[in-house]
Order: structure tokens, then sequence, then C-alpha cells
């Protein structure tokens, strides 16, 4: 697509330090990335935050961008998510709120982000696996949404489910290794 | 833990990526990473792989002082922004210099050359006080290279988005191109779908003075169907200003 195209180039001028391009390439993907960081952290100044390093690794990194790592904006995309889930991780061990207590800890879980598996459904739509993913168990695709768009470790799943942590453990696992083949056959 | 199982390594990339690792556990296998070229291997085809599943994120835009502090880690000085902005407006100003011709034609010709020999009339008060373009809010798209495409414009009371491609746009089978508004505060919403070339116009669902007063910019994307209302756009392909002509 012209766009991964276009995406690739600027990739390919900002290792060779062209600031020009690396404005540009802001330009193009931050809205994009920015929502996939405002996603995990929850924060906006959190998520510019998450946003502002990824970029400066993404200035440093540029040279090592691959085909295999897939199409530039996948390659943006990973880079701002490991850092947003980095963030959210020290968060949880920094808590900047004093959530001390478990009902706080609850009530924080329980936030009013829109259904992670609406959004997993629109996915799966745009890239013509409805059918594939509608055929993963309810509860397994419910661990892989709440993973991927909102960053909730096993711990925090089983919360959100009511669930026992070991169930939680085997849904997402059986899960990931069915999305994976839903995955590779998307377009 | 035996690293030689491939099943386990696929496993634990899989929850690396999708981030249900607890912060010790990331941090482990980003370790890992770092020594053992096949959990490396793994994370990445799992990151190429599970790429495609943020696009149904909605867009956030970020405020500028975000640039301003990447760009000033990054050892800039502000320039690239000029000239990344001096790129962007070099299309919006080959657009804007015949319409200033025709303004300055059209006044001429009403005898608005009346005026004191010496005032120096900016165009747009020109034009504002003669009514001689009509009230309007223009928006011109331009692509990663700065190059511009698509001008949309639509009257300041009016429902109908008159749309010029200006460059023929590349849109893969099936796809359609998707014009979005950008609003200053809040989520992009779409307002109809523009041609791959020539001409064109929609109806808008409500007038441009109701939907496009907050709203400082536009962008397109290639949808598989045209988006409705709350759906997010997948990556945008051009961008540009929103700017009222009045």
């Amino acid at each position: 697509m012209a766009l991964s195209a276009d995406h690739a180039l600027l990739i390919a001028r900002v290792a060779l330090g062209d600031r020009t391009a690396f404005r540009q390439l802001y330009d193009a993907t931050s809205p994009s990335l920015m929502g996939v960081a405002l996603r995990i952290v929850r924060d906006r100044s959190r998520a510019e935050d998450v946003l502002q390093d990824a970029f400066v690794n993404i200035w440093h990194r540029a040279g090592s961008y691959r085909a295999e790592a897939g199409s530039p904006l996948t390659w943006l995309t990973a880079i701002v998510r490991n850092r947003a889930l980095d963030a959210l991780r020290s968060e949880a061990r920094h808590p900047a709120d004093s959530l001390t207590d478990d009902e706080d800890e609850m009530t924080d879980i329980q936030d009013d982000r829109p259904d992670p598996l609406g959004l997993l459904t629109q996915a799966a739509d745009a890239l013509a696996i409805r059918a594939c993913l509608e055929a993963i168990d309810g509860s397994q695709r419910q661990c892989l949404a709440l993973a991927y768009y909102h960053g909730l470790t096993h711990s925090e799943m089983a919360a959100h489910l009511g669930s026992p942590i070991g169930s939680v453990k085997v849904w997402l696992r059986r899960g990931l290794e069915k999305i994976r083949r839903c995955l590779e056959r998307a377009k | 833990m035996n690293y030689d199982r491939p099943d386990l390594l696929e496993r634990l990339a899989a929850e690396y990526v999708f981030g249900a690792m607890t912060g010790p556990v990331r941090r482990r296998f980003e370790r890992l990473r770092l020594t053992l070229p096949a959990a490396d291997a793994a994370a990445v085809a799992w990151e190429a792989r599970s790429g495609p599943l943020a696009r149904s994120v909605p867009a956030a835009a970020p405020s500028p002082q975000v640039w301003s502090e990447i760009d000033r880690r990054t050892g800039g000085t502000g320039e690239a922004t000029a000239q990344a902005r001096a790129r962007a407006g070099a299309g919006w100003w080959r657009w804007l210099a015949p319409v200033a011709g025709l303004a300055f034609g059209v006044v001429a010709t009403l005898g608005v050359v009346r005026l004191a020999p010496d005032a120096i009339v900016p165009i747009e008060a020109i034009v504002q006080e003669r009514g001689t373009l009509p009230q309007s809010y223009v928006g011109l798209l331009t692509d990663t290279t700065g190059a511009a495409t698509i001008l949309a414009s639509s009257t300041r009371h009016g429902r109908t988005m008159s749309i010029k491609v200006l460059r023929p746009i590349e849109v893969p089978a099936g796809g359609v191109l998707q014009l979005w508004a950008l609003p200053r505060d809040g989520e992009p919403f779409p307002l109809g779908v523009v041609p791959r070339e020539g001409k064109g116009s929609f109806e808008m669902s409500d007038t441009s003075e109701k939907l496009l007063s907050n709203v400082p910019r536009l962008a397109v994307s290639i949808e598989e169907r045209p988006a409705s209302t709350g759906a997010p756009p997948s990556g945008f392909i051009l961008t540009g200003h929103c700017v009222k002509l009045w």
C-alpha cells in the first residue's frame, strides 16, 4: 500500500538523520500511536510521555527497521506499546495515586474505556478474520482483548472477570494459540 | 526454565507482546530477547502478527509540546518543524495564489481601487468586505511528502462538501477514501467518502458551521467501507488544515 511505502521511506530517511522526515513521520503517525498509548496508560499526560520516549527511541533505532517486523506502522506500534506497558508496570510498582485498599483498585480496573472486546471485533472485521475470531471461546477472547488493549496482567484479568487466575492463564494461552492462526490468515 | 523449548519461547513471546506479563517477568523476557536470538525472533514475529489489531484503537492528537520535547531530546533546533511545515505549506500557497489572484481581479472590477492608494489592504479583508468569495470552510490535504492532494470546501451554512482531487490517489481494491474531521478536542469523526480522482461532492450530516467550527484539521484514511459515526479511523494517508475563509 502506498501509505506503508511512504512510511518506510520516511523511516529510511530518519535513519540517515533527516530531521524533516522525522517530523513528517511524527505528523503522519503520532495520532494513531497516541491513541494506542492512551488506551494502555489511560492518562493523557502519561500517554504523551510514552509517545515522547518512543519517538526519541525511534530516532535512534530507525536504522534497525526490517521488513520482518511487519509494516512500518506495526513496527512503530510495537515500540509505543512496549514503552506504554513498561510505564503501566512501573506505575503499578510506584502508584502515583494512593490506591491502597482493594476496593479502590477494583473501581480503578472497572474503568470507562469502551469495551476492549469491541475493539478486537472491529480489528478482526478490518482484517477479514471475524469468523475465525468468533470461533474462539468467549472467555479466551475476553482475555485476549483485555491483555492487548488494556495491558492487564493475569491477576488483573482474574479480578476483572471474577475468575480464578488459573483459569485466566489457560484461557489466555489457548486464546493466543487460536488467534495466532487467525492472524496468519489475515490480509 | 528450559528456553530451548520452542513452544515455551513462543508462549512467552505471545504473552509478552500481548501485554499480560507483570513488570518483573517482562524485564526477564526483555533480557532474554537480548541474549537469545530465538526469543527475539519469536517476539518480533508476534509484534508483526498482532500489530494490525491496534488499528481499531481511536486516534488521539498529542499536544504540540510533545514534539518540542522530542525535538529537543534528539538534538533538534526546531528547524525540522519549520521545514516540514514549509514543505506542507508549499502546496497551500500554490493553491492560494490563484484565489488571491481571483480576489484581486474581482475587487479591482468592483472599483475597490478607489480606496486610498497608499493603503495596503489585506486580501482577506477585501474578500470579507466585498463578499466576493462566499464564507466557506476550506481544507487542503497533503500527502506525507507534502504534495497537495485534495481540496475540500463547503459554504459556511451549507451541507454539501465539494471535493477536488488534485492528484489521483491509489486505493487498494475494495477500499474507500474516508474524509475525517479532527476536532480540537475529541475524537475524529467521519464526514463522507471522497473520490480517488476528479471532482465530487457529498451531503454532510449537518451544516459546515455546526460540524467544522471547532475542527482545525481534516484527514483521509483508506477504509473497507464508509465509516459510521463512532468508528475509529485506520491510519491517515492525507492530512491538512481546515480553515475558515472569512
